[in-house]
């Protein structure tokens, strides 16, 4: 595997936390209370483990240091004597004796969460009284709050969508990765065809997931319709994928492409697809290029502003003329994950969609899928007409402790659909 | 031949989606001949409630038009796993696409992943991990019941999937995977009544970058051991979930309104009946049993060795 580079879109694992974090020369990330400094992962390996250090004569600057021997980390400690039940424990703030000031300091020093964590339970005049159970839960809790390894992660599809899902599940529109997971089966995407995705902010979540589906190397492609300007790409390019393969995701703003399509004469599209295809490449790495250092120079960004319009404009043509010639062939699936009611979107698409394939609308609402099950029915030719809704549940499994999670999420609705010609 | 990729026209041999309605679909062969009970060759007729249809006939038409029979009318579809895992043969219990859903996703598939499945069963999630995997990935799948392995050979190469898949008569759980496959697989699957057996011999089959794997258990006790397991062995990352998925009926609806008002007033009470007022609204359903139960799913990350 690839070493950790400047420049990498890495994923940060502090326990169950994760954050997805750009690298750039003498950066600093902030993680809980902790900034850190990030050079000392560069160069080195996915999925090697760090240890929080304190930058000596500093009060909050933390550094990374590698850890060779992970033997050397003892994730549970020794707790030796447990009472059977809590019969003797009050309920009591003052158990513990040590102030926040000397954790504080404790903290500076040397951060080591089993350190601290002894410290904590030396000082607590009650943790020995506790149950097993208690003091189990209380070291959970603590060493949450003191744990000092990291681990540096490849972001993939599934450490994305939990990790958005887990941070702020708007980001992605609501879709747990069950839903994630249904949209890739029911739509029955893979390496080949044309695909199309409206999709109107999921933090690029869902078109990279369909562009991984399509894979590296392959002729599959996917048209990404959004609603903006530009569209939402912070996974996609997490993802870093190939050139070659990241091509085949062609971005147009949805009515952009529709106007394109409908109102550009036929003949006037054909000549204009037919253009040298090396020009076109060349404007689209020229414009890849563009766009990362424009998300990478954020705070210097000097080009100048005449250049940067023609750049956009000639892009949006090349892309939409891309597009069109694409629906006019037809496409093998299309996925709408909306914000919007999906019916007018569908409305406008499905005349796109080939006999015999797949449409999957997810929704966080089922009001909307239930107009557009009537319609799809009653209107277009669609058949097998599904609308469906998840269940899911996260599990504690440990010896004779094994239970569903104290907390649930509810998800969303998923209709599918099947074309048909009528 | 019909499950690899997107196809418009039905070639001889082609599987055939007959869709009648939502409960009513069945699986054919465009051929113009099938073989009898009695081992002789005859015309390949299918019996359908709306009638019989010459499957012959099929070869040439369209997926996704429809076809006329004697009683009614159908589609002819492209298969998808979907659709097989809702009418294959069972020759063993077998695993549903929205369980299959999220194993391909917990092991993270695309287009390139070397997969190891065990066992194979009736082939229900191999056809969707083939799917997710091909043309350059590859599925080895063992079994350790000779027969089942031979059916699911012949019918991946029936289906058109014979080069993205081998089959392997062995038994995991006693024996490893092989010599062959250490060091070769991007993610691994196990559906076993004793996984925790067959997760002894994981380690050595990933990539030395390491991989993902999923095991499918109905049991609690199943799934306690192999967490275990797999976290002696080194696993990370290790997760338990159950999921369910449960389908609405949709449904438009009348509900009558009593008007009430009109008693506030006075009345000698002969409208009451006939002003009959309606409400119409849509609504959804959840049928009144559902299945509250498959499996647990547990997944893990086995950590890349240098
Ligand atoms: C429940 S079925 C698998 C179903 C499959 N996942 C599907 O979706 O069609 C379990 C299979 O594992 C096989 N099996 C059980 N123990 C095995 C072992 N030790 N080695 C190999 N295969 C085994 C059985 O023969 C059976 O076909």
């Amino acid at each position: 595997m690839d070493n950790i580079k400047v420049g990498d879109y890495i994923i940060v694992q502090r326990q169950n936390y994760t954050k997805l974090h750009k690298l750039r020369s003498h950066g600093t990330m902030a993680l809980g209370s902790f900034i850190i400094e990030m050079d000392n992962v560069i160069g080195e390996k996915y999925f090697d483990t760090f240890q929080i250090k304190n930058v000596p004569n500093t009060k909050k600057n933390y550094t990374l240091e590698k850890i060779e021997d992970l033997s050397s980390i003892s994730t549970s400690l020794n707790v030796e004597q447990s009472g059977s039940d809590n019969r003797n424990i009050e309920a009591d703030d003052n158990n513990q004796t040590m102030s926040s000031e000397e954790i504080n300091k404790l903290k500076d020093e040397d951060l080591s969460s089993n350190n601290i964590l002894e410290k904590l339970i030396s000082n607590s005049k009650t943790f020995n009284t506790k149950t097993e159970y208690s003091q189990e839960k209380y070291i959970k809790k603590k060493s949450k709050k003191y744990f000092e390894y990291i681990q540096i992660r490849k972001p993939s599809i599934r450490l994305l969508a939990q990790m958005f899902y887990r941070q702020d599940p708007a980001k992605i529109l609501g879709i747990r990765i069950d839903y994630l997971s249904q949209i890739l089966s029911y739509s029955n995407i893979q390496s080949e065809g044309t695909h199309i995705v409206y999709d109107s902010g999921t933090s690029g979540l869902i078109p990279a997931a369909l562009l991984e589906s399509i894979g590296a190397n392959t002729c599959g492609k996917l048209i990404h319709m959004h609603p903006g300007n530009e569209c939402q790409k912070v996974a996609f390019l997490a993802m870093e994928f190939p050139e070659e393969q990241a091509k085949r995701c062609i971005n147009v703003n949805l009515y952009s492409v529709l106007r394109h399509y409908h109102q550009t004469e036929t003949k006037g599209l054909k000549d204009a697809c037919d253009r040298d295809v090396d020009k076109q490449s060349e404007e689209n790495v020229e414009m890849k290029e563009y766009e990362e250092l424009e998300i990478m120079e954020t705070e210097n960004n000097e080009q100048p502003e005449a250049k940067r319009r023609k750049l956009d404009k000639s892009n949006w043509q090349v892309d939409n003329e891309l597009a069109c010639k694409l629906l006019r062939d037809g496409v093998h699936s299309i996925i709408i994950t909306a914000k919007e009611h999906p019916q007018s979107i569908v409305d406008a698409l499905e005349p796109f969609l080939l006999p015999s394939r797949n449409l999957v609308v997810f929704s966080t609402f089922k009001e909307p899928l239930q107009e557009l099950y009537f319609h799809l029915k009653n209107d277009l030719s669609f058949l097998a007409v599904k609308l469906t809704t998840n269940f899911m549940r996260n599990y504690q499994v440990l010896p004779d402790r094994t239970h569903p999670e104290v907390n649930m999420t509810h998800g969303g609705y998923l209709l599918t659909a099947i074309k048909v010609k009528q | 031949m019909s499950f690899d990729g997107y196809k418009t026209v039905i070639k001889e041999g082609d599987s055939v989606i007959l869709y009648l309605t939502i409960n009513q679909y069945y699986i054919l062969e465009a051929k113009n001949t099938a073989v009898s009970k009695k081992g002789a060759t005859v015309q390949n007729i299918f019996q359908t409630p709306y009638g019989p249809i010459i499957c012959g006939d099929l070869i040439g038409k369209l997926y996704g038009t429809k076809i006329q029979l004697k009683k009614g009318w159908a589609y002819v579809l492209q298969p998808t796993p979907e659709f097989w895992t809702e009418i294959l043969p069972h020759r063993t219990q077998i695993i549903y696409s929205t369980d299959i859903s999220m194993i391909l996703f917990y092991l993270e598939l695309k287009p390139t992943s070397i997969v190891v499945e065990s066992g194979t069963g009736s082939g229900s999630l191999s056809h969707a991990i083939i799917r997710r995997i091909k043309p350059s990935g590859h599925l080895y799948t063992f079994d350790f019941h000779e027969t089942r392995a031979e059916v699911a050979r012949n019918e991946f190469k029936d289906h058109g999937l014979g080069e993205y898949v081998t089959v392997q008569t062995r038994d995991v759980c006693t024996n490893g995977f092989g010599k062959e496959m250490e060091n070769k697989a991007d993610a691994i699957f196990l559906d076993l009544p004793q996984p925790w057996l067959a997760a002894n011999y994981t380690t050595q089959v990933f990539k030395k970058s390491g991989g993902r794997l999923c095991s499918f258990s109905p049991c609690v006790e199943q799934v306690q051991k192999m967490c275990a397991a797999l976290s002696n062995l080194g696993y990370q990352d290790i997760q338990t979930v159950e999921i369910l998925q449960s389908q609405f009926s949709v449904q438009k609806k009348k509900m009558s309104v009593l008007n009430l008002n009109i008693l506030k007033t006075q009345n000698d009470g002969k409208c009451e009946k006939s002003e009959k007022e309606y409400v119409n609204f849509i609504t959804s359903v959840l049928p009144n049993s559902l299945p509250g139960h498959t499996g647990y799913l547990t997944s893990a990350t086995f950590p890349p060795c240098y």
